[in-house]
């Protein structure tokens, strides 16, 4: 399902028009890149947080030739759903 | 509220500021914005959220398990992971944000850093060293080996020294051998370095389990002499006999047995008496690691008597605790008298060995 779906949904269920939906989640999105950018996890009720985690550097070793090559420590964004979200979505 | 987190109260008021409606506005806006991922992910499995990422169902197969107190086989039924996958430019945005954050985590591992960077270098100088075609001339020549006539020029110049032979013979076969075998040999240079730390640490082990080891030897051996001092301090026996004149001196390899017979066929004699030590229960060689305590160990059943085989002996042990192997030692026949340590005469033997020792 692409954004564009997910807004008439959006908009079905509350009522508000595709329009401000949309700018509304671009507006979200926005502000949670903001945050996610200052170190920042979002917690989102009833869904679950948004986190940057830190990777460490490490050493990977080629298969076949053996050569060993040192992957740079960077952040990765993970979701982490909340329980309730996970058990629900377990079973369709 | 906290320095690390947005709630979800603070997103709804920036929200609301942001996009200037009201926080009600805001709130409902959202929690259809999460009732509704949920549903899409429902119906769909997969909802792509534009300028945030995707979100997915991964489908995780049943799989077979075993109870851990039981035993018993069991199925742990399938079921669906949430993933997310962010968006490109997100996660671009997010990586680069880590290089100047996190810095710092460089630093422990910098060694290895220098490692990989070292093995480099020794890798390049040995190619250069060898005068070795490097991989992408190898596979060049490998190419256009179908055409001697190129395939010549170029195998001639990595190698010019080595090999003048292709230059007279348009063989072809060998040709591209040659620029591979040199190869060969670089290839496996590379982990070598990486190995060579692994080496050191195998090294630094070995030297520290044997150094363990000689710890434990040397407490080993302190105690089989401190235990020797400590049996004569504990078991002193309190019976004065003397030897009687007993038979001829039998080098007989059972001399604990005679032992145990001898206390009986003894009889009574004053205490004042040197001891000498002509009766020869056996004589025996003194082999690598071998002490006169384990001798009398081993002949009179106790450690303790370890002074009268010096005695008997004097005359080639200028220090009883350093005996060139090889030497023979006559081991002497115990009166009973002899087996109390409490007794005068053994107390002045052990003495003078122990200053043997010590001096």
């Amino acid at each position: 399902m692409l954004t564009k779906d997910l807004i008439g949904l959006i908009a079905n269920a509350s009522g508000m028009k595709k329009k401000d939906v949309e700018h509304m989640l671009s507006t979200t999105n926005a502000i949670i890149r903001e945050n996610l950018m200052a170190g920042k996890s979002i917690q989102m009720q009833g869904l679950g947080a948004l986190e940057v985690k830190a990777r460490k550097e490490r050493v990977i070793v080629h298969p076949r030739t053996g050569e060993r090559s040192v992957v740079p420590s960077k952040s990765q964004l993970v979701f982490r759903p909340v329980a309730n979200m996970k058990d629900e979505l377990k079973k369709i | 509220m906290g320095d690390n987190k947005l709630s979800w109260t603070e997103l709804r008021r920036a929200l609301a500021s942001r996009a200037g409606i009201s926080e009600k506005e805001a709130n409902t806006f959202l929690n259809a914005f999460n009732e509704q991922l949920v549903v899409a992910l429902k119906s769909d499995k997969q909802v792509r959220v534009n300028g945030l990422g995707t979100f997915k169902l991964q489908a995780v197969a049943p799989r077979k398990s075993v109870n851990v107190s039981t035993g018993e086989e069991i199925t742990i039924e399938g079921y669906n992971k949430i993933a997310f996958v962010p968006e490109v430019g997100v996660k671009e945005l997010i990586e680069g944000r880590q290089m100047s954050a996190v810095s710092e985590a460089n630093e422990p591992i910098d060694p290895l850093k220098k490692l990989g960077a070292q093995a480099e270098e020794i890798v390049d100088i040995l190619g250069e060293l060898g005068q070795k075609p490097i991989k992408g001339q190898g596979d060049k020549v490998q190419s256009t080996n179908d055409d001697g006539q190129r395939t010549k020029e170029e195998v001639v110049e990595p190698e010019p020294v080595v090999e003048p032979e292709p230059v007279v013979e348009p063989e072809k076969p060998e040709v591209p051998e040659k620029p591979m075998e040199p190869e060969k040999p670089e290839e496996p240079e590379k982990p070598k370095k990486p190995k060579k730390e692994f080496h050191f640490m195998r090294d630094t082990l070995i030297c520290v389990v044997i150094l363990l080891m000689l710890l434990l030897g040397g407490y080993f051996f302190l105690r089989e002499q401190l235990g020797g001092w400590i049996d004569e301090l504990v078991n002193p026996q309190t019976e004065v006999r003397s030897e009687q004149v007993e038979a001829s001196p039998l080098p007989s390899p059972e001399g604990k047995g005679e032992d145990r017979v001898q206390p009986s066929e003894v009889s009574y004699q004053p205490a004042e008496e040197e001891w000498t030590f002509e009766d020869i229960l056996v004589v025996e060689e003194i082999t690598e690691g071998s002490r006169l305590a384990w001798i009398a160990k081993k002949h009179y059943g106790n450690k303790a008597y370890w002074p009268y085989i010096y005695a008997a002996n004097k005359e080639q042990l200028p220090n009883p605790s350093i005996i060139p192997v090889g030497t023979p030692i006559r081991v002497p026949k115990l009166s009973a008298a002899m087996r109390d340590t409490t007794d005068e005469r053994f107390l002045r033997i052990r003495e003078e060995a122990r200053r043997k020792i010590e001096n």
